[in-house]
């Protein structure tokens, strides 16, 4: 560089710039026709009748006010929804976060847990659901098995012996089953808290263990802290993800039993593509847009308060 | 390598694919090519196949190609979006029949039949209606089917009803049903009488309708409806529906030797036609027997509910002429009667459905009466039918587990799609 004139680099400048476009054209081309231009006309859509055969009906705001006021599947799929993300959201990144100290264990053969862990969560989320199916039978389902077992092994000490729930049946456990079932998919949370772990200056903890602290003030002081960066990006993601809640009810409940598993997305894909109101259901997605928008900013907003970044003077 | 040896490589695969690649509009040898959508799959795909063949080897002018479209129903409805629809589609439930007339996507088939002298005469009665939209035919249809009840007569003569005298009126039902439930020792069911399901099918035994045809009006709430709910929630209540459920929850799948009807989960059971085989291939040494659906008093016997595949040919086929020679040939007699004699469904064509390959086998004779009798119902002339037919079903469910009572949940369901069908009729009105 040091012998070129500012004309010979600039010139580079621009080749270069010319050759990182050409290389990226087929990306930028496929981003503006098959993304930007869908999410630009879906927001004209909402303010349309619109049934994908005929050409669409401008309606005002009558999509927005027939959700808000005449929709009840509008409201609750959207109480499910936020049911999701206020009980299992916790539940996912607290037990991702568990398993993750376990596997950080220093054990032989530590290699075949964490992969044995991990699997589950790459499994296709249509087949995992097919087996879980399968699993939260209430009548001939392993899960169920499994408590009516220990329920005799409490009954024999005469104590009260608990009956296995209907699950994907009974609209009041439909939901907790599915939280449970997404205990299976922890290991995809847990190899980023793993990756986290690992980064985690062993300086520090010497420090604490001549200083006499406990494992429990090393967790707190330590750990947690130089973790929360991870433990931010999984709740951001897990919350995004929350809000999409979709294939496994797609696949094993249909939204039932009465409605107890109808998630926003699966009311907005049934208004999509079984009642063909395309405006209705682009209504229903940037509602859902403004909504996820507004949590997310929130948790930014908080994530000033509790994490911490090395390097970051507080 | 250098560049020009790279030049030359992408001319020659920019050669070699402009090559293989020619348009299927461009190739003329003098025939007209149609595609042809269907949804069937398997066997029957198989069939229609054959009789694409047949044909093509009987119209020399005329080259069809079928594509199956099983399982992504969708596509369809994209393809209309996108004005790149097939010439003839048989992938249309007739559910849907209304939606697609009334945004005008479909060609409508009077004047052709007209010419070729065909008439609705020829289809029964039922199918006929469900074929027209505001007293024009969108479609033709190739097969039909119809709903009755089947029973097992080993579980009546233990029960201790009469094997060959199957229940007339829905008090006897009532009684069957209650004599032919069992259950195990730990109270859960060993067997269940009937699980009435359907509100649509039933509320036409009790005498109901879901739509008026002369107001032009969504009928949900229909008094005989409401009975018919209200009847169906007293199965619910009288046997626990949580605990028939979790009962249902152990059935085997219904095409497998382990169906519930066929081990004997369940002693009577809705279904059609097609039972024949199933029974022949998964049960042969269950007896049974088969019997309209009965009506309480005032209601409708020799109820059914007709319905299955339309064909029809979209608005923007390009080559309607020949389309409609296709499609009128694979409606005609001759394919129809094929058809049907291989995949085991019922003639929608009267003189079809006479001929003795049919009336000669008991069921099939009596489940063409009961398709073309006067008491078969196909959807109704419901634009919104598939998202009505929904709402139907969610009521049923809600009533069902004693969410709310029958006559509110269907007073809501006539508010809600009323409102609908307003809306969407405005939408075309104003067009």
């Amino acid at each position: 560089m040091r012998n070129m004139t500012r004309r010979q680099t600039s010139r580079l400048v621009k080749a270069d710039l010319r050759n990182g476009l050409l290389f990226a054209a087929p990306w930028i081309a496929g981003f503006l026709c098959l993304t930007a231009y869908p999410i630009i006309a879906s927001i004209y859509y909402s303010f349309c009748n619109f049934d994908a055969i005929s050409p669409p009906h401008w309606v005002g705001m009558l999509n927005y006010r027939i959700l808000v006021t005449e929709d009840e599947l509008f409201w609750r799929s959207l109480w499910n929804t936020a049911y999701m993300i206020v009980f299992g959201l916790p539940v996912g990144l607290v037990s991702s976060l568990v398993l993750a100290f376990l596997l950080n264990l220093k054990v032989r053969g530590m290699a075949f847990y964490r992969t044995l862990y991990y699997l589950p969560s790459i499994t296709p989320i249509v087949a995992a659901s097919a087996l879980w199916l399968w699993l939260l039978n209430p009548e001939i389902g392993l899960v169920n098995e499994l408590i009516m077992t220990f329920g005799k092994m409490l009954h024999r000490l005469h104590l009260p012996a608990p009956a296995g729930p209907g699950w994907l049946i009974d609209p009041a456990w439909a939901k907790p089953a599915l939280i449970f079932m997404g205990l299976w998919g922890a290991g995809g949370g847990m190899l980023i808290y793993l990756a986290g772990l690992q980064d985690v200056p062993e300086q520090l903890y010497e420090a604490a263990d001549l200083d006499g602290a406990s494992s429990w003030k090393k967790l707190w002081h330590i750990t947690l802290p130089m973790l929360s960066p991870v433990i931010f990006f999984n709740l951001v993601m897990g919350l995004i993800g929350s809000f999409q809640y979709f294939t496994q009810v797609y696949v094993m409940t249909g939204g039932g039993p009465q409605d107890a598993t109808l998630f926003y997305a699966l009311h907005l894909f049934n208004n999509a593509f079984l009642n063909f109101k395309m405006g209705y259901a682009s209504a229903m997605a940037w509602i859902l847009f403004l909504i996820t928008l507004a949590c997310t900013l929130l948790v930014f907003k908080t994530s000033a308060r509790w994490v911490y970044y090395p390097g970051e003077l507080k | 390598m250098s560049k020009s040896s790279y030049a030359i490589i992408l001319v020659i695969a920019l050669l070699v694919v402009a090559l293989l690649y020619t348009p299927a509009e461009k190739r003329t040898d003098g025939k007209v090519n149609l595609t042809y959508w269907t949804g069937w799959t398997g066997h029957e795909l198989e069939v229609q196949r054959k009789l694409v063949a047949r044909f093509n080897r009987e119209h020399p002018n005329i080259r069809v190609r079928i594509l199956s479209v099983a399982g992504s129903y969708q596509k369809v409805r994209i393809a209309f979006a996108g004005g790149s629809t097939p010439d003839v589609c048989s992938a249309i439930w007739a559910d849907e029949l209304a939606g697609y007339a009334i945004r005008g996507v479909l060609t409508p088939l009077d004047t052709f039949m007209k010419e070729y002298g065909r008439s609705g005469d020829e289809f029964m009665p039922g199918v006929w209606r469900m074929l027209s939209f505001r007293g024009r035919p969108y479609g033709l249809c190739s097969t039909t089917n119809s709903t009755f009840i089947v029973y097992n007569k080993g579980i009546f003569r233990r029960s201790g009803l009469d094997p060959e005298r199957h229940p007339r009126t829905l008090a006897e039902l009532d009684r069957a049903a209650e004599l032919t439930t069992a259950y195990n020792a730990d109270g859960t069911f060993k067997r269940y009488g009937l699980r009435p399901s359907s509100l649509v099918f039933w509320a036409y035994v009790f005498g109901g309708k879901w739509y008026d045809e002369k107001t032009g009006r969504i009928a949900a709430n229909d008094p005989r409806n409401v009975e018919a709910l209200r009847w169906m929630v007293s199965y619910a209540q009288r046997y626990d529906i949580t605990r028939m459920e979790a009962f249902e929850q152990t059935f085997g799948s219904i095409q497998t030797v382990s169906g519930p009807f066929f081990v004997g989960k369940m002693a009577m059971w809705t279904t059609g036609e097609w039972a024949e085989e199933h029974m022949r291939r998964y049960a042969p040494k269950v007896e049974w027997g088969y019997f309209a659906a009965p009506p309480p008093p005032g209601g409708r016997r020799n109820t059914c509910t007709v319905g299955g595949s339309v064909f029809v040919i979209p608005a923007a086929c390009k080559h309607k002429k020949e389309a409609w020679e296709f499609l009128n040939w694979i409606c005609g007699p001759e394919a129809v009667k094929e058809f049907c004699l291989s995949i085991g469904n019922i003639p929608p064509l009267k003189s079809v459905a006479a001929e003795p390959e049919f009336q000669n086998r008991p069921l099939y004779k009596f489940a063409i009466e009961l398709a073309g009798g006067r008491n078969a119902f196909g959807p109704p002339p419901v634009p919104i039918w598939p998202q009505y037919a929904a709402e139907i079903a969610r009521a049923e469910d809600y009533a069902m587990h004693g969410r709310r009572n029958p006559k509110q949940l269907l007073d809501e369901v006539t508010i809600k799609m009323q409102k609908e069908l307003d809306r969407t009729l405005a939408a075309f009105r104003s067009r």
